[in-house]
């Protein structure tokens, strides 16, 4: 049997299944009941109906859809939105005076102790772009394509550490154990490509998040959904490099000879998954070079080089934007990029706000502008969505860790209000959602859960948050929780 | 959550359809409640009138309720009837916009049902299991033993005949697999052909038990129960810091090997430290409840992370001995199950008095000999220390109390603080408080000046008292704590010099403190009097002085109150309120220096010290903490610790048997109550789960729900006989359980999937086929060491670091070492269940293979085909590693190539190729060397071949 009939037979058998599933659906018999059980016991809702030999075969949505594909921008630490976004000139006006105690009573802190200094916007505020956003003077690249951006700025979270927090935003839980939304997003729409993963996970260097893959984790969905890191150095892929001294060719006599091995046994025992098998090996050997190729910046021009900001061979964020359009272009469906150092507390040099929250601004600022407008130029922001964020927002007091006055300037956590920015498909350009009060503290109107941000994605992707579930310990689970969760329509192009 | 849409999944999933024929033709039909009602409920009623939504107060889960719109005997006076039947739209149950009207044959059951006087019965499952009756058949040839009864019963319904038997070979890897996950070696297999051709049927009896002796058989069956307990080495969510548990982990691996009956397994893991004279195993044991998550990041609070694990205890109990999803009545009453919301609390209750707060040091800890042949000694030790603790302090804490010591408060006190804490002082009672307000400094002094109390002759003790700022509200919300690291006294006479006051003891009000008090007297430790972390009551302890000091009328006491500990870089463990008492009696003086204490106390340094000599490791377990310091427990409103509604005692849900009476209500009586006879679900959940790792799906598919929204067995009697005999003449012996299974006709058919089965039974619940599926990651790996020669069979100790990709190591705390040993050591290849189990970064190699990361019980694994394991199998070090081995192994095993190959292929598969197969590895060698490969790299082509078959993976 040749590989091309091969795959024709597993898609014969496969098809011949569903038919047949129909077939005991409406039989009478008994035995036509297990059948259909058994397929759902897996999932109640909307079950994403793969083909047999490839769990990320490309899916149409449900819904019309406006968004194809994601790139999520994650700046672990929780960037501050007093010194990027949210400007309140009524801040600059408390700075240094005693935090009222209205803004402390029933609030849970991290690391404020008793009562706390107000602290001003320590960078200077402008409008920019015909939306006339402010947007801080660190951000001098961003502000150049802020036409693009839709920005919620009240963004809510109930958590207020970092492993929660970041759990809650990617999973929709607090607790490690659930699927992130790319592992959702690739349950429910496969990839169009087939020769990549489908959920792919980029970190600038640095620290790991400290919840780690708990983060694209595919949770109790089938681990073929969770996140696969690529790296810019070493392998790609984990494992995608033959071992030393085995060539392609010699590879793929071994892998000839696995087939003919493995369909014995499928003759011998009859079981699809051996088919299924199959398939993976010959996946896994077309993915040897297609995820080196789609990693290898050196094929990229100086001028795109320059303009993110990008050195191939180097662990950065600006590679990783790079990266992540390269990625998007070829069909991976869901791009994660972690930024890490951004929890600026004042507690030490690297993480204050004169010190590394500048570094990290213009680590970042300059690749995420570039990878906008390249989007936008090659047209992939017609039907790509890009989310920045972090996991909460920062105090307008200044932190007085253990009641002392630091030798640096960092504020604390804060989960009542922060801001994050979408830009691409499906939601309004230059466009502002949401207004916190006089300080950037809470919500002065239009709150906006992070459950509300996750039915908003998966509506842009084309399915209703109640339906996209899987049933598992007896629930049907699902990303937006079990709280009410709504479509953010204000925002939606 | 949708009830509707699962309701739906429920009736198509049972197995046994039933028809609502006979009313007309029976009118005498009995109406069953669980098959006819039961069904008709939730499709159209309780997505409204349920545990969540309960619409004008009333729920169909419970009969109780139900019965305000039912009349038992009268269905026309029951308002329900009127509802279903109305034709007028805004009347009709279940409205039009929820869905269509009950049909004529719905309602005619529901009537017959009401007139038969609306017996109400509970889920099957909640319902003790009665041992069937096996089912009978003359002429049966095939069945071995009941199991088979059962299984054929079923396929004669469907007219289906059970499968051809395996072939020996196919049985015997099989068997292999599953009971050690391990498979047998070449040897093995020609020692069982020449058996089983010597004595039959005999000798597949003899490996049975040959692999049930095995260790190996220890190792597999632990890696099935570390998923149910959420095994991991590290602490989980803020820093997953590495967390030493490793000798639980050899505790469950040599209990299963010894055979613990499940009753007693149960019973020491969740409370073998309330068991009368427990044993160090029985409080290693404990270190089950102990494999939560902590939270160690940088400003979080504790009590939210204790409570979380104190839920999570509840809910890994109910998942892995009861198959109910709990967690859901953490917020709301069951949507399907008769289980209320404030029930979970008061089984919360159960849990919620344990010593452990989150802290990052893991406390208590057990000190468990790195040598188990030091156990005997140290468990004598541990025993003889606790007991004399406990009875010098009952004697010395006599110090505490007003009568006996003659106590007399200080009400002239003033207080001042350092730093930024601002502190103050009030009157409450008879004495005067000092409290601080506000801010609270990290390493704050308080300093009290106090006028002795009016006609003190001499000073011989002082107490003092620690209380929560707010003494009402803290009960229910405790506060941070307090740690006193040092406590300076001095005494002034008018214008004297200052006389610095020298005490000999503090005597503390709890038994095993955390923290010796006595160190508040050692300027040089941040130790001391202590409530770590959290404080709920008013906690006091006796400072008292070497010897009596006369003071003169006026004197002046400073106190000067030292707070050196702050938790988790933001919260400062700062006395918040306290008073002070003296005393000038000499009882406590006397007290201390009898001769029986004196002597104990000299006893118990010394058995410390000799404790303290066996090297141990340092393993989190369970401790209830003392009666007068017990933590309330309270309903949360919406499952939020921070809003608690009324309080609680522990108690089993209503729908299941009580609690024995002869117990008090605590850890132990449920863990006996989750054992005892009357408990329907701990055995079945078990059978169930054994019969789903042997066969691949359990006779009940959802393993994690036995309740209304799961699946109903496919076998129902085959379920209960299982479960009746092994709680009952097997004696909860897991071994006994497996070899009926092993043992049976079921078991030993052959996998060959019949095409027209398929398509009936694609996943085999009618076992009209011997069990075939991918084997689990641990299983996969083991198994590649094993047939190449490197496994080393090592057992037991510290968690191992065989080879990791690069790059995948960067844990966010950088101490946290992964150092690979040499291919010379034996630890590069040790068994999976050793490998170091890291939440935050699970090892590739599992995680590629379905393994769960361990961060909550995990009832059952997914089984996902896909590129990254086929990638991970060719390419990743380990089996790279495996291929060479198995190379050399093969190089060396025959003369010639063909038969290298015959060796290779029945090391690794249990059987002897074909002829094309043999053809197929002998193209592939010489493809290679004609390609310039080495002798040695085309074996090793063939080996990685051998490594990555369908077959081989698959058990």
């Amino acid at each position: 049997m040749t590989r091309e009939k091969l795959y024709q037979q597993l898609n014969r058998e496969s098809l011949a299944a569903t038919t047949r599933r129909h077939f005991l659906r409406d039989s009478a018999l008994g035995l036509g009941a297990i059948w259909v059980a058994a397929e759902n016991a897996a999932a109640a809702n909307f079950s994403p109906q793969h083909l047999a030999t490839n769990p990320l075969s490309p899916l149409a949505p449900p819904l019309p859809a406006k968004v194809n594909r994601v790139i999520y921008l994650h700046m672990v630490g929780a960037p501050s939105q007093l010194e990027l976004f949210d400007y309140k000139p009524d801040l600059n006006a408390l700075d240094g005076q005693d935090c009222p105690a209205s803004f402390l009573e029933g609030k849970r802190f991290a690391f404020i102790n008793g009562t706390p200094k107000m602290l001003g916007h320590q960078y200077k505020f402008a409008r920019y772009g015909d939306c006339g956003a402010w947007v801080s003077e660190q951000l001098p690249h961003l502000s150049q394509v802020v036409d693009e951006l839709c920005f919620i700025k009240t963004v809510q979270t109930d958590q207020f550490n970092h492993g929660p927090a970041q759990l809650l935003v990617h999973t929709g839980a607090t607790q490690m154990g659930s699927p992130s939304i790319g592992s959702w997003v690739t349950w429910g729409l496969g990839s169009e490509n087939s020769d990549l993963p489908g959920f792919i996970v980029l970190l600038s260097g640095g620290r790991l998040p400290r919840v780690g893959k708990a983060l694209w984790s595919a949770g109790f969905l089938p681990s073929v959904y969770q996140g696969v890191q690529c790296r810019s150095q070493g392998d790609p892929v984990l494992n995608v490099s033959n071992p030393e001294g085995v060539s392609r060719q010699r590879r793929r006599a071994v892998l000839d000879t696995l087939e003919q091995l493995n369909r014995e046994s499928y003759q011998q025992f009859g079981d699809p998954e051996t088919l299924t098998r199959i398939a993976q090996y010959e996946m896994a050997f077309r993915m040897q070079t297609a995820a080196p190729e789609a990693m290898d910046l050196s094929r990229e021009t100086t001028d795109t080089l320059e303009a993110y900001g990008a050195e191939p061979g180097r662990e950065s964020f600006a590679n990783n934007c790079l990266l992540a359009r390269r990625l998007v272009e070829q069909g991976v469906r869901y791009v994660q990029l972690f930024d890490w150092g951004w929890d600026t507390h004042g507690s030490n040099k690297g993480e204050s706000l004169h010190h590394g929250f500048r570094d990290k601004c213009s680590q970042t600022d300059r690749p995420i502008a570039a990878l906008l407008r390249d989007l936008r130029q090659r047209g992939l922001l017609e039907d790509t969505l890009v989310v920045w964020g972090g996991e909460f927002g920062r105090t307008p007091m200044r932190e007085n860790r253990m009641g002392a006055t630091m030798a640096y300037m960092g504020r604390d956590h804060s989960p009542d209000a922060f801001t994050i920015w979408m830009a691409g498909a499906g939601v309004k350009p230059g466009f502002t959602f949401g207004e916190t009060d006089a300080v950037g503290y809470t919500p002065a109107v239009n709150p906006v859960q992070l459950r509300d941000l996750h039915a908003t994605l998966l509506h842009l992707l084309g399915f209703d948050h109640h339906e996209l579930s899987y049933s598992f310990k007896g629930l049907d689970q699902r990303l937006t929780g079990v709280k009410p969760a709504r479509v953010i329509e204000e925002i939606l192009a | 959550m949708n009830p509707r849409r699962q309701i739906l999944v429920v009736t198509f999933s049972c197995f046994f359809t039933w028809t609502q024929d006979g009313l007309a033709a029976d009118p005498e039909r009995k109406i069953d409640f669980g098959r006819e009602i039961r069904p008709i409920l939730n499709e159209n009623c309780v997505e409204c009138h349920g545990g969540v939504q309960q619409a004008a107060d009333l729920s169909f889960i419970h009969r109780e309720a139900a019965l305000s719109v039912i009349e038992p005997g009268a269905p026309d006076d029951s308002y329900l009837m009127e509802r279903v039947r109305s034709k007028d739209e805004s009347e009709v149950m279940p409205p039009p916009e929820h869905g269509p009207p009950l049909s004529e044959d719905q309602i005619a059951v529901l009537e017959r049902w009401i007139e038969q006087g609306a017996e109400w019965r509970q889920p099957w499952a909640y319902e003790r299991p009665v041992a069937p009756a096996i089912p009978q058949n003359a002429d049966d040839q095939w069945s071995n033993n009941p199991i088979d009864r059962f299984v054929l019963a079923r396929l004669q319904e469907e007219s289906i005949k059970p499968a051809a038997k395996a072939s020996p070979e196919q049985w015997l890897r099989r068997v292999w697999l599953d009971l050690t996950g391990l498979p047998p070696g070449p040897e093995d297999h020609d020692a069982f052909l020449r058996d089983v051709a010597a004595r039959g049927d005999l000798a597949y009896q003899r490996v049975v038990n040959q692999l049930l002796a095995s260790p190996a058989f220890g190792e597999r069956w632990a890696s099935v129960w570390l998923d149910q307990i959420r095994y991991a080495d590290s602490r989980g969510l803020g820093l997953d810091g590495r967390r030493e548990i490793w000798k639980y982990r050899d505790w469950v691996i040599d209990a299963i090997n010894q055979d613990m009956p499940f009753d007693e397994f149960t019973i020491k893991q969740i409370a073998g430290d309330l068991l009368p004279d427990s044993t160090i195993g029985d409080l290693v044991a404990t270190a089950a409840n102990r494999l939560t998550q902590t939270n160690e990041e940088g400003g979080t609070d504790d009590e939210e992370f204790r409570v979380n694990a104190v839920l999570d205890r509840v809910s890994t109990v109910w998942q892995t001995w009861q198959g109910i999803t709990f967690g859901c009545v953490q917020c709301h009453s069951h949507p399907y199950d008769p289980i209320q919301h404030e029930e979970f609390y008061q089984f919360a209750a159960f849990f919620n008095n344990t010593a452990d707060c989150d802290l990052s040091e893991d406390l208590p800890l057990l000190r468990m000999p790195v040598d188990p042949n030091d156990e005997p000694r140290a468990s004598r030790l541990d025993e003889q220390i606790r007991s004399l603790e406990e009875s010098t302090w009952r004697r010395e804490s006599k110090a505490l109390q007003d009568d006996f010591a003659g106590w007399r408060p200080i009400d002239e006190l003033s207080a001042e603080a350092n730093k930024a804490t601002k502190i103050d002082v009030e009157q409450r009672g008879d004495r005067t408080e000092f409290f601080t307000t506000d801010t609270l400094s990290s390493g704050t002094q308080i300093t009290l000046t106090a006028n002795l109390p009016e006609g003190l002759q001499s000073l011989s003790a002082l107490r003092l008292t620690i209380a929560p700022r707010n003494v009402e509200s803290a009960l229910r919300d405790s506060e941070w704590g307090f740690v006193l690291s040092h406590v300076h006294a001095e005494l002034v006479e008018g214008n004297n010099e200052p006389q610095t006051l020298r005490f000999s003891r503090v005597i503390g009000d709890e038994p095993h403190p955390f923290k010796d008090p006595d160190q508040s007297l050692n300027a040089k430790s941040s130790e001391g009097f202590a409530a770590y972390s959290r404080i709920h009551y008013p906690r006091q302890a006796v400072f008292v002085l070497e010897s009596p000091l006369r003071v003169r009328e006026g004197s002046k006491l400073i106190l000067r109150l030292e707070n050196r500990v702050t938790l988790l870089g933001a919260f400062p463990l700062v006395a918040r309120r306290g008073s002070l008492d003296a005393t000038d009696q000499p009882g406590i003086g006397e007290l201390l220096a009898n001769e029986g204490l004196q002597r104990d106390r000299e006893r118990l340094e010394q058995l410390r010290s000799e404790r303290r000599a066996i090297p141990s490791s340092l393993t989190p377990v369970t401790r209830e903490r003392p009666d007068h310091l017990t933590r309330p427990t309270h309903v949360f409103i919406r499952g939020l610790f921070l809003t608690k509604d009324k309080q609680v005692q522990p108690a089993v849900p209503a729908a299941f048997p009580p609690l024995s009476e002869k117990l008090p209500p605590n850890r132990l009586a449920l863990a006996r109550w989750l054992v005892s006879e009357s408990n329907p679900l701990t055995a079945r959940v078990l059978v169930n789960r054994v019969w789903a790792r042997v066969f691949g799906v359990g006779i009940v598919a959802t393993e994690e729900d036995f309740g209304t929204s799961g699946e109903l067995p496919s076998h129902p009697a085959l379920l209960d006989y299982l479960a009746t005999r092994f709680q009952g003449i097997q004696d909860w012996s897991l071994k006994s359980l497996i070899k009926s299974i092993v043992l049976s006709s079921t078991y030993r058919q052959d996998a060959v999937i019949r095409p027209d089965l398929h398509e009936r039974d694609p996943q085999n619940r009618l076992l009209a086929r011997g069990p075939r599926f991918r084997m689990p990651a641990e299983m996969v790996r083991d198994n590649a060491l094993a047939v190449s020669g490197l496994l080393s069979t090592k057992m037991h100790g510290r968690p191992v670091h065989p080879p990791i990709p690069d790059g995948i190591w960067k844990p966010f705390q950088g101490g946290d070492k992964w150092v690979t040993p040499g291919p010379e050591s034996g630890d590069r290849y040790r068994r999976s269940i050793y490998t170091y189990t890291k939440r935050s970064i699970p090892y590739p190699m599992f995680a590629a293979f379905d393994a769960p990361s361990r961060e909550f019980c995990t009832p059952r694994r997914l089984r996902s085909n896909t590129p990254i394991q086929a990638l991970m199998t060719l390419n990743d070090t380990t089996f790279v590693e495996c291929s060479r081995a198995l190379a050399d192994r093969m190089a060396q095993s025959g003369q010639d190539l063909e038969a290298q190959i015959r060796y290779g292929f029945l090391a690794v598969a249990c059987r002897r190729p074909s002829e094309t197969e043999v053809g197929s590895l002998m193209k592939l060698y010489r493809t290679c060397i004609s390609e310039g490969a080495s002798p040695g790299d085309g074996m090793d082509a063939i080996a990685t071949v051998l490594l990555n078959l369908d077959e081989i993976t698959s058990k």
